[in-house]
This record gives C-alpha cells, structure tokens and sequence, in this order.
C-alpha cells in the first residue's frame, strides 16, 4: 500500500535534517515510541505502542537508513512485529528549502501490513498513516525550531494538537495578511 | 395409576385421519404451521454451545498465523505458559501424531491431499492457520496469553491468484507434490468438439464465481468434556452432522465411537459451513482428554472470516455453441477452482457438482467441463449454501443471456427453446444426471405473468427513452437436492427416523437429520400429528445428539425434509401397523375392521365393511364381551406398555424406526424475474421488482419454504452486489470483519412476489423436492442478468460479481 505525502516545517532544512536523523529526537517525535537505540551505522531498534483503530498492541522492530544525503535526502526502511500483526515498509524522505526559510518535506513509501492488522484494519491505515504524519512532523517542527543545547520541547497527544492547531492558524493568518497586502490578486 | 388417569382422558376433538397424505382432510401439511422453534429463539432462551456451561470449564484461545505462507523456525511458549491462570499451551509438536488427519471425504481419481493436522507443525499455509492452543481459566487470560507466544516465520512467497497457482513457474504450496493442481478432472457427454464447430455461433466469455464467506450468524463453536472414570467424551458442537462428525472424531482421537458423544445443541445457522470436520473440534476432546476438564472454545468473528470454509471461488471460461434460431448445440466450461490451501471435507467434491449441473433446465445435446483444481495459500472452500449448483447455475444462465444478446433475441424465448418438454420426464442429461421430474415452461410463464413481462419490456423501452436505466433479468434454473443415494454419496445418502409413542399418547420422533434453523421441528410434527391424528402440540421432535438419536446423516443439500422428512413418514407407517393390531384387540375385533376417525378408533360398521369386501368368510368376530366401543391413541399407547392386554406375541412398546433410502436425487427448479433500475449519479442498483416462482414439488409448511426462498435470495442478492473475500497479493485476508466484508443489511433486500408451481416427484412417498438452496441458486444470475440489460445501451454483455457502484457508474460515466 502506498503512503504519501507532503509537510511544510518553519525551521531550516540543515536543522530538520539533523533532527530527523537524531535517534533522541525521532523517539521524542514518534508517536509511541517508547525505545528507539542505535544499533549500528545507521541502524535502529525499536518499540513502539501504536495500532489502528482498535488494532492496537506493541510493535518491536528495526529502521535502517539508507542513500543518507545530508541536507536533502535519505531511505527509510522499517520492519516490525508485534501482537497486532506485522508492518514492512520503506519510503524516501526529501526535503527542499524554501524560499521563505521553511523546509518542504516529501515523503512517499510502500507499505505491507499483516495479521490483524491487514485483515481488520487495512482500510483504515492510509487514513492512520496520515494522522502519525502529521503528529511526528509537527512535533519534529517544535524540535527543529528549539536552538542547540536548549532542553527539548514536550510532546504529547494534546500538545501536538495544540501545536497543529496554532501552526494551522499562522498559516491561514499569514495567508490573509498576504491578501491584504495584494488585494487584487 | 397416573399412567391410567392420562389414558381415560377425553381425546382432543381433531379431525383427522390416517393417511391423510392421500386424501383431502390434512390439517396440518400444506399449512403455514408458525415454527415452535420461534419462542425460544426471540426470547433468547434457546442454548447454543456457548449457553452451555459445565463447573470447572477452562477456555481455550488459538494462536493463528499472520503470514499466508511461511516456514515456522521456532515457537517459544514459556512466557504465555507461566501467564496468570494458564494451564497449558499445545503447539503442533506437542501433539504429533496423536490426533489423526483432518478428514476429507473425497475419492477423487489422482487427488492430492495433504497432511492436514489440527495445529500447524513445520509450515503455515494461510492467514488464520492454527498454530499453538492456549488453555486457561478464563477466555480472556486465554486471549492475554496467546500475545505472549513468539514465533519465529521464514516468510515464503504466498500463492494467492488461482490462475496463477496453475502455472508451471509458480511457487509449490505443498512442496512433496510438485506443483498446486490437487487434480484435474474431465467429464461431460456428447461430442464438445464437433457440436462447437457446427454451431452457427460460437459465444466464448470469461465467468467468475468470487470466493465467498458463509457468515452464520453463529460462529462455531466447541465444549468437550472428558469423563476418565467413564471413559467418555462429549463434544459439543455447532455442526450440521452430529454423526458424521462423530465417526470422524472417533477415528483421529482413537477413541471406540460408543464412547463418544457428540451434541448439536441449538446452532444458529450453517449454510454449509458446519457440513464439516474441522481440527478444532478434535483438538478440543484431545485437550479435554489431556486435562481432565472439560474445555471450551467459541469462535470470533475474526477467525470465522479467516478459518471457517469459504465458498465459490471459481475462474472459468465458457465457450457455448449456438444455432441461429437461439438453439443451444454444446457447451464448455474450462474452470480453475480455488481449493485454498488443504482440503477439508468436501472440498474437492465441490467443482463436480458443478460439472453435474451444467445442463441446467435445458436440452444441451454436447456438454465438457475441464476442471483445473488448484491449491493456493488461503482457507479452504467447502460447500457454501448452493454448493457448486450456483456456480452451474451462474454459467448456463449467463451463457443463454450471451446467446440472445449475440442473435438479439428476447432471453425468455432463447430459455423456452432449450427447455426440454414436460413428457420428456425423466430427462436424462450430457452429464448423466436423469431429471426426475419437471414442467419449466410452466414455471416460467407463471413468472412472467405475475412480473406482466410484455408489459415491464414496454415499460423499459419508455424508460430508456426518458435516460432512465432498467433492466430485466431472467433465470430459470434446476437444481439438485435431497441428496440424495448413497450410491451417488460419500458416507450415506439415507436418512433415519425413529417415531415413539409415549404412554402418555406422546408422539416423540427422533429424526438423523440435523437442522439448524429450517424448521423441521415444527415441519415433521406436522407430518406425524396428521399421520397419527394427534395435535400438534403433542409432538416432540428430538434432533442433534447421537447418544439419544440414531445414526442420521444431517442437514445439508436440501435433504432434510425430503428424506429425512420421509423416513419419518415411513416410521410412521410401519408403526400404525402396529397400533391398529392394538387398537382391534381392545375393541376385541379383526384388524381390516378397525376404523380411525375423530381421534379414536372404533369397529367399522358391518355393512360397510361388507360392502368393501373386507370380511373373512366366517364374517367378522363377535366384540368381546367387555370390549369398548372405541379406543383412543392413548388407549392404544398406554396398553402397549403396560402390556397387560396385547395380542399374543405382540413386542409390547410402540415404536418404530426406518432408514430412508431415496432412490434419486430430486431436482426443483424454477424462474425468477428481476428488474433495476440504476441510478446514474451513484451507480447504485434498485430493486424495482422481484418475482420468483419456485417449484420444489408437495410443500409441508408454506410459510419455511418462503423462508428459504427469502433467505437463499438475499445471500444472492450479497454475492451479486456486494459479497467478495478479498486477500492481497501477499495473501494476507482484507476482508477480515464485518466492517469489510460486505454481507447485505436488511434495507439492501427488496420486497420478493413469491409463488410456486408444484410438480410432484416419485422420488419420496411425500413427493417433496427440497427448497434449501433454491433462493441462492436461482437469484444470483436474474439479479445480474437485470444489471446488464440495464448496462446494455453501453454495450454491456457482462460484468462480474460483486456488481460494485463504482464499477456500473464508470460504464455510466465513461464518456
């Protein structure tokens, strides 16, 4: 099944990259991640708490990097199992800075669900896929914007949300006062 | 003596007599008798296996495989062992060979079958496969426990796509076999070769039967219980063959049968999937025999979809040779059949019954089908309501609307040409089935005046001039039931019936056959009460347990009324034999004298009996002199047990048992007439009418043949519209709930006109053809048929099942 998308981050690309390869950083932004350890050169183990729907349980796995090109670019490759079933998957992130200093983030990966989780909540994990999304960018944007050596912010379900939110509003309001400034267009 | 007191009482004033099927005076059959089974089923009184609890039970919970196909390097079940309130964790090599083969019934020329254990040992072979079965106090810490098992899987590549597995470079599921074919299989009459090259047309399409679930509303379920004192076990269990399923337990537990007990108590439903023997019930007497406890497991709706047989599953191509004036010359059905990955009891058995009716209601002079079946990597397929007759059904009546789409004749006509005559009974077909009885026109044009057909035709033409999309369907189908000789049968075709009179003047019948919400316990009752001219009410009818009933067969096929109805009917019989002998020597008088008339018997008339040429020379006895002048049942029922006063040498007891054995199949058959409209905006399907018109032949309780018909045409309406098991390409099963999987809600199931044309058979004394099936076999070809008449200003000859919104709203919408 494929799972893509994009997201806009208000931080510099060169600190969203270090952030999105920083294990600390990734487990702090993933949603139910409870353990994600260094392995190896660019290896990972993993436990995370996650599911879809009522398809719940705890995944443990391994993510692995590959083709690391630092600003712009890496491979993520990602297998898991837990009581819920299994999850294999691997997607390209690229990230592009933008004009206005903000970072455009793609990502697009094929993913393959077994066990009850196929069989109970295939239909659904696109729309789950979407949701983690944008808990884990938003989250990666709160760290990305922190400076070097400041404490990390604090994450959390209703945190994110809050964040998600306000981003969603400064968007929007920024939207408006460009078109107040250009009123014909 | 209570005994005495319950037989001086008045008898209930009935009309009745014996023999009431010859006659006109019936006061039961042919009624709409409401079912005595509804009361405990609307109060939820009625107890099915999970309403059965015994002190002590433990709960069993199955760890069931997440990949299609995969090899098990290791199951480590320490953790789940020592898990609160477990009691045991049984893995496939725990159990070994103490439990025998999963049984399948077929003998199939060259059939594969593999080894097929009740838990997984060194290879998974689909999603839903049981691997390990944890045994605790509590279902629930059961359940916690199983998430404590780790296995270790070296995934395999999974055989998903039937025609994929038929090739030669695919991967092998059972890798001592070389390949997937489980066999190949050709048959037919006629010369298919020369009838094709001869036609004027040759139509060739590509048909599929999508792979179905049969859904009960109950799932199974399983409680055994060891008793090691007695050396007994019972199993209860929701199964359509109590018997059947007895034997075949007895044989992979190595246990006497005698000492097995096997209970069907209430079971919400079958449709064919509880006509089987599954590891589970096996598993659950070898876990009740380990521990010494009895041991429960009751199916999720989760593992029903994964690992309770599946239906259909079909891909074939028909090639059908036709004459320009619509006259069918041959037909040919190459097909791959979806087996799954092991065969259960049927599984192989069910292509050919497709093969067998792929004559339909019609006189097809040269008929082949080329069966290709194939294992993949999924559940088995069984015999799902229909069994293999759907699918026949779906490919004779797709192909005669093929036909008159390509020479633009109305599709009635191209049926009435084919029909063979009602003086051609019995007709014997290319596939070497004899009809045993029929009038298809008659069905037919009793369809298309209830549906005013010229006039919806009219009412079409209209409708599309207005852009509105309708369409017609039409199926006259055939089918075949009450199976049925044992000759023609695996285990049996017979069917038992054991009719006991109480001395209480009580008719208790003990019948083999096991139904499961058809009724019969209110459908014999009214056999036996118009036989013995009792009332209603006084019948019990005992089903499902084989320590309290004799061997019986089972509930499947549309057989249980047929013949399990008519050893009932023939039990009957042999016991009023008796009755009567008992009733002349209380009234101290000759047997031939004896009449039965308003619930009691009584010495006929002299005159009478004289003129009926029925007295002995010396002329009739005297009357004893004390003797009564009538006698009720009950009379005659507390003498013969109380055996004071019975003819010399007569065996004191009234009961009677008989073994039916039919000597035919029966085939019903019937039309039925659709019309949809589509709507253009959604591609959504509207029932505008339904007709059908079913001819099962004499009919006992009209209101449960309706009830079949209602029920068989909405699993059609499910399989032509919504209905499909859907695995993805690494098999992994998507539709895997009922969020998923698509079975019609009642809104989605439109108003039926039903009626009935009744061509008897000679089949059964009853006269009776069976009508379990007939919805699902008839419906699902009139339903699609409708939808492509709708499509046919698009160009449309076909489409395949499950007809999706999406799928009609492209054809709408594509320009």
């Amino acid at each position: 099944m494929k799972i893509e998308g994009t997201h806009t981050l208000r931080a510099r690309r060169e600190r969203v990259f270090r952030a999105l390869t920083d294990p600390a950083v990734l487990q702090r932004c993933l949603p139910g991640c409870e353990r994600l350890e260094k392995t190896g050169e660019n290896s990972y183990s993993t436990t995370m708490k996650t599911g879809v729907g009522s398809i719940k349980g705890v995944f443990t796995g391994i993510v692995r990097l590959e083709d690391v090109r630092p600003p712009e670019h890496y491979r993520i490759a990602v297998e898991g199992r837990g009581q819920p079933g299994f999850l294999k998957g691997a997607g390209d992130l690229d990230l592009e800075e933008q004009t206005d200093g903000t970072t455009l983030i793609r990502y697009a990966g094929d993913v393959q669900v077994g066990g009850t989780l196929a069989s109970v909540g295939q239909r659904m994990i696109q729309g789950a896929a979407k949701m983690m999304a944008t808990q884990f960018f938003t989250a990666l944007e709160a760290e990305a914007q922190t400076q070097e050596g400041e404490a990390p912010p604090k994450h959390g379900f209703f945190r994110t949300a809050l964040r998600w939110i306000s981003g969603r509003l400064q968007q929007i309001l920024q939207r408006l006062r460009r078109s107040k400034r250009h009123p014909q267009s | 003596m209570r005994l005495e007191g319950e037989a001086t009482l008045e008898p209930l004033p009935i009309p009745h007599r014996l023999n009431c099927l010859e006659g006109t005076m019936a006061k039961y059959i042919g009624q709409r008798v409401k079912r005595t089974e509804d009361p405990r089923l609307i109060k939820g009184l009625a107890h099915y296996v999970d309403d059965i609890r015994l002190p002590d039970t433990l709960h069993v919970v199955f760890l069931r495989s997440i990949y299609a196909h995969a090899r098990i390097t290791k199951i480590d079940s320490d953790e789940a062992t020592k898990a609160p309130g477990v009691v045991a964790v049984f893995t496939g090599r725990d159990i070994g060979d103490r439990i025998g083969p999963v049984p399948c019934a077929s003998a199939l020329e060259g059939l594969k079958v593999p080894d097929h254990r009740p838990l997984a040992r060194d290879k998974v072979y689909f999603v839903g496969h049981p691997i390990a079965a944890v045994v605790a106090t509590d279902p629930y810490l059961a359940r916690d426990a199983v998430d404590l098992i780790t296995v270790d899987y070296e995934e395999l590549p999974a055989v998903v796509d039937a025609e994929e597995a038929a090739k030669s470079g695919s991967p092998v599921i059972h890798e001592q076999f070389g390949d997937n074919i489980a066999y190949r299989l050709t048959a037919g009459e006629g010369d298919i070769d020369a009838a094709l090259a001869s036609a004027d047309r040759v139509i060739r399409q590509r048909i599929v039967n999508q792979r179905l679930a049969p859904v009960a509303m109950e799932p199974r379920g399983v409680l055994a219980r060891y008793l090691p004192g007695e050396g007994e076990l019972t199993i209860w269990s929701s199964t359509q063959i109590p018997h059947l399923l007895r034997t075949q337990l007895a044989l992979m537990l190595g246990i006497p049968e005698n000492k097995l007990r096997v209970i069907a108590p209430e079971v919400g439903g079958g449709f064919g999937s509880k006509l089987n023997v599954y590891g589970e019930e096996a598993l659950l007497g070898w876990i009740s025999m380990q521990l010494g406890k009895p041991v429960k497991w009751i199916e999720t709706r989760r593992e029903n979809l994964q690992a309770t047989i599946h239906g259909r599953g079909q891909v074939g191509e028909i090639e059908i040779g036709c004459k320009n004036d619509g006259t069918v010359t041959g037909l040919r059905y190459n097909v791959i059949a979806d087996l799954g990955a092991y065969l259960q009891l049927l599984t192989p058995a069910i292509p050919t019954l497709t093969g067998l009716m792929l004559s339909g209601s019609y006189k097809i002079p040269a008929i082949q089908i080329n069966v290709t079946a194939v294992f993949t990597n999924k559940m088995a397929t069984d015999a799902y309501r229909g069994a293999g007759r759907p699918e026949a059904t779906y490919v004779v009546e797709r192909a005669m609307d093929l036909v008159a789409a390509e020479l633009g004749l109305d599709p009635v006509e191209v049926r009435r040409k084919n029909f063979p005559k009602p003086e051609e009974f019995p007709f014997k077909t290319a596939t070497g089935l004899f009809y045993d009885s029929g009038n298809y026109e008659a069905a037919l044009n009793k369809a298309l005046e209830i549906s005013d057909y010229a006039k919806l035709r009219e009412e079409q033409r209209r409708a599309r001039d207005q852009g509105r999309l309708i369409g017609i369907g039409v199926s006259s189908y055939v089918e075949i039931c009450a199976l049925g000789p044992s000759q023609a049968m695996p285990a049996g075709g017979w069917e038992s019936a054991t009719v006991r009179i109480e001395p209480t003047g009580k008719v208790t019948i003990l019948t083999g056959a096991s139904p499961h919400g058809q009724g019969q316990e209110t459908s014999f009752a009214q056999i036996a009460a118009d036989e013995l001219g009792v009332d209603i009410n006084d019948v019990t009818v005992i089903h499902g347990d084989t320590s309290i009933v004799q061997y019986g067969i089972g509930t499947f096929g549309s057989r249980a009324t047929a013949v399990g109805g008519t050893a009932v009917l023939k039990a009957i019989e042999k016991l009023k034999e008796k009755i009567n002998r008992i009733a002349a020597h209380l009234l101290g008088t000759d047997a031939s004298l004896v009449a039965f008339s308003e619930g009691r018997f009584s010495i006929r008339e002299a005159k009478r009996a004289a003129a009926a040429g029925e007295v002995t020379a010396a002329g009739p006895p005297e009357p004893k002199p004390n003797g009564k002048k009538s006698v009720s049942l009950k009379d005659v029922a507390l003498a013969a047990h109380l055996a004071k006063d019975l003819p010399p040498d007569m065996e004191p007891g009234l009961s009677a048992t008989y073994f039916f054995e039919p000597k035919n199949f029966t085939f019903p058959f019937g039309t039925h007439i659709v019309v949809v409209e589509i709507d253009r905006e959604t591609g959504d399907v509207k029932f505008l009418r339904y007709v059908a018109v079913d001819d099962c032949g004499k009919v006992i309780n009209p209101m449960l043949v309706e009830g079949q018909i209602q029920g068989g045409i909405a699993q059609s309406i499910g399989q032509a519209l919504y209905e499909e098991v859907v695995y993805d390409e690494q098999g992994q099963l998507v539709t895997g709930s009922l969020m998923d999987y698509a079975v019609p809600r009642a809104h989605m199931i439109p108003r039926f006109e039903l009626d009935r044309t009744e061509t008897p058979t000679d089949v059964n004394p009853l006269g009776i053809k069976g009508v379990g099936e007939a919805g699902t076999i008839g419906a699902t070809p009139a339903i699609v048929g409708a939808i492509i008449d709708a499509l046919a200003p698009f160009g449309v000859h076909h489409l395949d099942m499950p007809i999706k919104p999406e799928t009609i709203w492209r054809i709408v919408n594509r320009s």
